[in-house]
């Protein structure tokens, strides 16, 4: 989960790097801090600056129009509930700071550059041992690398530290204010948390704004579903997926979510060859989520599905489409992903909504 | 051992693998109702049975740093882990442990390696699928994900190609064995004689492939299907299917994936079906 530029800072603060003096406000509250200053919104984007998302506020005038407005500005989707208000900070140099976790060297990488702010310069990317943590001597040397005169060697293992003891998986302060005396301030901070530490994981659900409601499982062949359905001239209403070998009760919900997409003509429940799901289980699942739309759907569904206990599976989709009179069809290997999706096609082209 | 383990020694066992012992914190000195003995540390298995060359993780996510950091410490040589949901962190630390013992790793999230006809370890073909889906042949198989592990052996399977050994590397940010570490070993192994991998949007593993094979580190013939083009309409930084599966501007996407690969001579595949076809021009 992606922190909000306060809570980040908030972090920061603790750590022992500096910060600008800020408060927080929400919509029609005032703020004692002497003008100019910044009005942030307190949202989880980046580039708040060319999205709207800040203002320089120069009198009380300005700062009535920006705090209205600023509460009003979607950025990238999320209106703010809080604007942060910090003092201007009058810098001598704009650095980038970050640490996370890269695939290529399979470690945390410390990036930097002496080009912060936004239009950052092409950062140096430092592997580091998460074994035996960032020394001074190793930030200094980095510091020297990037052209960065100033000794942040201190600053850089304060951000480490905090980096590895929250166990984030990004840490970035962009731009890091470098006055003329030498020190720093924090000019923003964007910290994301690692969804395996904090186990607030959410499966991810996108609307993808067509008429096919898409269950997929697993989560590679979720992808490329969506893939072979928009190849075939599918429009996916939706991303969604479930792993591993959930409870029925997991379908069940997803099911209920998916399918209750308005405008829906037609539905997929497509996965490849399971190694360990047990497909009665999930099929049973996704039946019993289908019985609980309302109005009942008519439209087409096609089902291709392999694995443990497929051809039970199969036999309990059958007999309740005929049981139950729902439009499935249930396909086993025997036909492709891209095949069963076309058959899809091809039967929501016939299908007519008597209701 | 949990639920998980116990099923998994289980199933690995009915395939022909020579499970020899279960380790459970707290549970050391019992057995399973199959009779594997089960001890408190990999240490202490591996003292008890010298002959252990690997080890399958099946515990929580957050336990999983330590309890590799036990196999590795233990001398284990190849360490799969099943478990998912394991903080990066962890998974940094238990990578670079393992490069110092020159261990591999292959996970986290990862459902297991299966030698056809020889062996398996993990997940990988449970609930009876193993032998309808998995038979012996020339193909080696890496992918990021489980489920397309098994449905493009079965694909294979089914028009008469065999598989000399199926891996799934996982489909989180970091993982010990990446497509190009897995491909150096096929490149060296005398049954496989082409590569089928299933790659997906996020991180680099893929242009670290296609790379080895623009400079010939990678021979043999190598067809790619890769997931996650829809993808490239949706914002930057949207989670999809995987932990790794991020989108982050052009970087990682499904088409620069598939420009590399091809553009360093790989084949790519537009459907699971086409992969068979490709094979039969290179076998």
């Amino acid at each position: 989960m992606r922190l909000v530029e306060h809570e980040g800072k908030e972090l920061l603060r603790a750590a022992g790097i500096p910060v600008p003096v800020s408060e927080l406000i929400r919509p029609g509250e005032d703020v004692s801090l002497p003008y100019p200053f910044l009005l942030k919104s307190q949202v989880p984007a980046s580039n708040r600056l060319r999205k709207g998302g800040i203002s320089k506020v120069a009198d009380a005038a300005d700062f009535a129009r920006a705090r209205e407005s600023l509460f009003a500005t979607p950025v990238d989707g999320y209106l703010p509930e809080r604007l942060l208000a910090e003092a201007f900070i009058d810098a001598a140099q704009e650095l980038y700071v970050s640490f996370s976790y890269e695939g290529a060297s399979r470690g945390p990488v410390l990036a930097l550059s002496a080009k912060g702010g936004t239009g950052v310069g092409a950062a140096m990317v430092i592997s580091v041992s998460i074994l035996r943590g960032l020394t001074r001597e190793a930030a200094s040397a980095a510091l020297a690398q990037t052209g960065i005169t100033h000794d942040l060697s201190d600053v850089l293992v304060r951000l480490w530290n905090l980096f590895v003891e929250q166990k984030l998986a990004l840490l970035e302060v962009n731009p890091l204010f470098v006055l003329p005396d030498g020190s720093v301030v924090a000019g923003d901070a964007k910290v994301v948390t690692d969804p395996a530490v904090t186990k607030d994981g959410e499966r991810p659900f996108l609307a993808l704004g067509g008429d096919i409601a898409v269950i997929a499982s697993g989560g590679g062949a979720s992808m490329l579903t969506i893939d072979l359905l928009m190849r075939a001239g599918g429009k996916p209403a939706n991303y969604v997926e479930y792993s591993g070998n959930p409870p029925a009760t997991v379908v069940e919900e997803l099911t209920v979510r998916v399918l209750s997409t308005p405008g829906l003509r037609g539905a997929w429940i497509v996965g490849g060859t399971a190694n360990f799901t047990d497909t009665y289980e999930t099929m049973s699942g996704f039946l019993a989520g289908l019985r609980r739309i309302v109005p009942k759907p008519t439209y087409p569904i096609v089902v291709r599905r392999d694995g443990p206990r497929l051809e039970e599976a199969r036999t309990l989709l059958e007999q309740v489409a005929k049981e139950e009179d729902f439009n499935i069809t249930v396909f086993g290997p025997e036909a492709s992903m891209a095949e069963s999706a076309e058959t899809l096609l091809e039967r929501m082209n016939a299908y007519v909504d008597t209701r | 051992m949990g639920k998980e383990g116990t099923r998994a020694a289980r199933e690995m066992a009915a395939y022909g693998t020579n499970v020899l012992a279960g380790v459970a914190p707290g549970k050391g000195g019992q057995q399973t109702e199959e009779g594997l003995p089960i001890y408190e540390s990999v240490i202490d298995a591996c003292a008890a049975h010298p002959e252990i060359t690997a080890s399958l993780i099946v515990v929580p996510g957050q336990f999983v740093g330590s309890a590799v950091t036990d196999a590795l410490d233990a001398g284990i040589r190849l360490v799969n882990i099943l478990s998912e949901q394991v903080p990066l962190i962890d998974v940094a630390r238990i990578i670079e442990h393992a490069r110092e013992k020159g261990a591999r790793i292959v996970g986290p999230s990862s459902v297991g390696i299966m030698s056809p006809g020889k062996a398996k370890i993990g997940s990988i073909g449970s609930g009876g699928t193993a032998e309808r889906v998995f038979t012996p042949g020339p193909v080696g198989v890496i992918s990021k994900s489980g489920g397309m592990t098994a449905e493009l052996s079965r694909i294979l399977t089914t028009a008469g190609i065999g598989q000399s050994t199926a891996v799934g590397i996982g489909g989180d940010p970091l993982i010990g064995s990446d497509f190009l570490d897995i491909a150096l070993l096929f490149e060296g192994d005398l049954e496989t004689k082409a590569l089928v991998i299933f790659g997906e949007v996020g991180g680099v593993y893929e242009e670290q492939l296609a790379e080895a094979i623009a400079d010939c580190r990678i021979t043999k013939p190598v067809i790619a299907l890769i997931a996650g083009v829809f993808a490239e309409t949706l914002p930057s930084e949207t989670p999809l299917g995987h932990a790794g599966a991020i989108i982050q501007g052009n970087r990682g996407s499904a088409s620069s994936k598939i420009a590399a690969l091809k553009a360093a001579g790989a084949q790519i595949a537009q459907t699971p079906e086409d992969i068979p076809v490709f094979l039969k021009n290179v076998l």
